[in-house]
């Protein structure tokens, strides 16, 4: 006992990603519980650890979910935490999750994303509205100015295409990988759109220079949830399980203009040794990943800072498809938060899609032999990292 | 909703919750020669406001003027803006600065023609009183610096 490696994700559900205003919070968010459940072939009732948020609430039921959650199970919870980091909220979560069964703490714990009904602000599907928010998070220093999270990361692309000549195609090969995911996945917001292509996305609306709006994420309501228990209660269980062979958190920087780089982040190299290390495989090893893309410069400093290719040739290795379900590294195989869902703590719908490629069940998606993979979740721009190295166990 | 006829007219985002101990910062906004703490310590400059210093730890900052002269770090050309006051003023340049001092400032870049910037084009801060309550710092493009 005690090792993360002891613990795996074995349900996962996630809805159709979209508008979701005709539902509520907690509904989507029992509907995705029970899901997971019914996947593991788990009882709702074998919850008992919950991490990050339930069902939404009012005052003590939103700052305590666990409680409200153990009053309608009919038996206490024995475990809650919450690491919200963002998008990387979800990829935090399996950490704490697995953390828990494998310490006697909980025996099955489950992690939601639900965002839903007549949501305000970041979870409003009213754009204007979403965007607004958004853009008063980097603070007054820099919210007076007009700063948007799109403008936050399209410093970083032009800085990165000055200082190792990356180009637009080049990021725009991300999100044609991506799309071309999205449109074999049912549940995805963006895949009914269909194919794109390189040219479609550098003439595509420019929104912040250099980012185009096809490089950036959809805004978008969705949910989803996994289960994580020990590795062996997951033997007995319905799906393959996928052990959380290794893990690992950086956080960076606050203050964009505290830090040295805007193209080098520590943060992001820590999580991803930690996790390597700990898992104690090689970058060499890993048949796909998953790294937060809110904007496709996302996916190639991840990958650099990550180890897959060296600073400042990440343009190179998205190159030619390089991240497309044939490619080099798959990545983000589901469309991720361009193509597949940016709703909320989205970082749970690429933690799910790499479930599903190790279990083998991603159809036409499906990247031959996938065995291990790496989950990277970012919160802010680039801000917080966390990382981790899921496998079939 | 709190507002004044002083700040009606104004709709674009100002300040909000600004520490006491930030002030110094936005006063010397006010009398158009900013002040960035500086640690006696150590001599680095912070921004923004911190309350211990960065590099060696030190809580004994000073308010200290600077030169505002810098060149462009990175920047970006807004397009989509976050409210529509701000759509009205698109496209604008939001800038990085690395200062002459070594530190980095974010600002929005005053410029007629946003296609011009670069990276390490020369800069130096402007200043405008946007309320009568509160001024703002801007970049602007400027003569290479002198030294």
């Amino acid at each position: 006992m005690g090792k993360l490696a002891d613990a795996a994700i074995v349900g996962v559900y996630q809805t159709k990603q979209g508008d979701l205003t005709a539902k509520t919070q907690p509904s989507v968010w029992w509907e995705c519980v029970r899901g997971a459940c019914a996947d593991a072939g788990l009882s709702v009732g074998d919850i008992d650890g919950l991490i990050n948020d339930g069902p939404s609430g009012v005052g003590l039921r939103d700052m305590m979910p666990a409680p409200g959650l153990a009053e309608l199970l009919g038996h206490p919870i024995r475990f809650h935490a919450r690491n919200i980091v963002g998008a990387a909220s979800s990829a935090a979560g399996v950490n704490l999750a697995a953390y828990a069964v494998t310490h006697g703490l909980a025996e099955v714990v489950v992690v939601a994303n639900a965002v839903a009904g007549q949501a305000r602000g970041y979870g409003s599907v009213n754009r204007d509205e979403a965007v607004a928010t958004m853009a008063k998070l980097s603070g007054p220093y820099e919210y007076v100015y007009g700063t948007t999270r799109v403008s936050d990361y399209a410093t970083l692309a032009m800085r990165h295409m000055h200082e190792y000549g990356t180009t637009p195609e080049q990021l725009a090969e991300i999100a044609v990988a991506q799309r071309h995911g999205a449109t074999l996945h049912p549940l995805s917001v963006n895949g009914h759109r269909g194919d794109i292509t390189v040219e479609d996305v550098v003439s595509s609306r420019m929104i912040a220079d250099p980012l185009h709006l096809l490089d950036c994420c959809a805004i978008n309501q969705g949910a989803g949830a996994y289960l994580v228990t020990t590795v062996d209660h997951a033997r007995s269980l319905r799906q393959t399980p996928v052990g959380v062979l290794g893990y690992g958190e950086g956080h960076n920087h606050i203050d964009p203009n505290a830090i040295e780089s805007l193209t080098e982040f520590q943060g992001a190299k820590v999580s991803a040794d930690t996790a390597f290390g700990m898992a104690g495989v090689s970058r060499d090893d890993i048949d796909v990943a998953g790294i937060s893309d809110h904007f496709t410069i996302g996916v190639l400093l991840g990958l650099e800072d990550a180890g897959f290719c060296k600073k400042g040739e990440g343009g190179s290795f998205v190159d030619q498809g390089g991240t497309s379900l044939t490619g080099r590294l798959p990545t983000n195989t589901s469309g991720g938060f361009l193509s597949f869902s940016h709703a909320g703590m989205c970082g749970i719908f690429t933690l799910i899609e790499l479930v599903d490629q190790l279990r083998g069940n991603a159809g036409e998606r499906q990247v031959k032999d996938a065995s291990l993979a790496f989950l990277n979740g970012v919160g802010g721009a680039q801000q917080a990292h966390a990382a981790a190295i899921l496998g079939r166990v | 909703m709190t507002t004044t006829t002083t700040t009606t007219e104004y709709r674009k985002f100002l300040p909000e919750g600004i520490p006491d101990s930030q002030m110094p910062f936005w006063e010397s906004l006010k009398a158009k020669a900013v002040k960035v703490q500086r640690c006696d310590d150590c001599g680095a400059y912070l921004y923004i406001p911190k309350d211990i210093c960065s590099k060696c730890y030190s809580t004994q900052l000073t308010w200290t003027p600077i030169s505002g002269h810098g060149e462009v770090y990175t920047y970006t050309i807004v397009r989509r803006a976050p409210t529509p006051a701000y759509q009205e003023e698109a496209p604008y340049v939001l800038a990085h600065v690395t200062m002459d001092e070594g530190f980095r400032m974010i600002a929005k870049l005053n410029t007629a023609a946003p296609e011009d910037v670069r990276i390490g084009m020369p800069v130096r801060i402007t200043y405008e009183d946007v309320t009568p309550e509160w001024t703002l710092m801007f970049f602007e493009p400027a003569p290479a610096a002198t030294g």
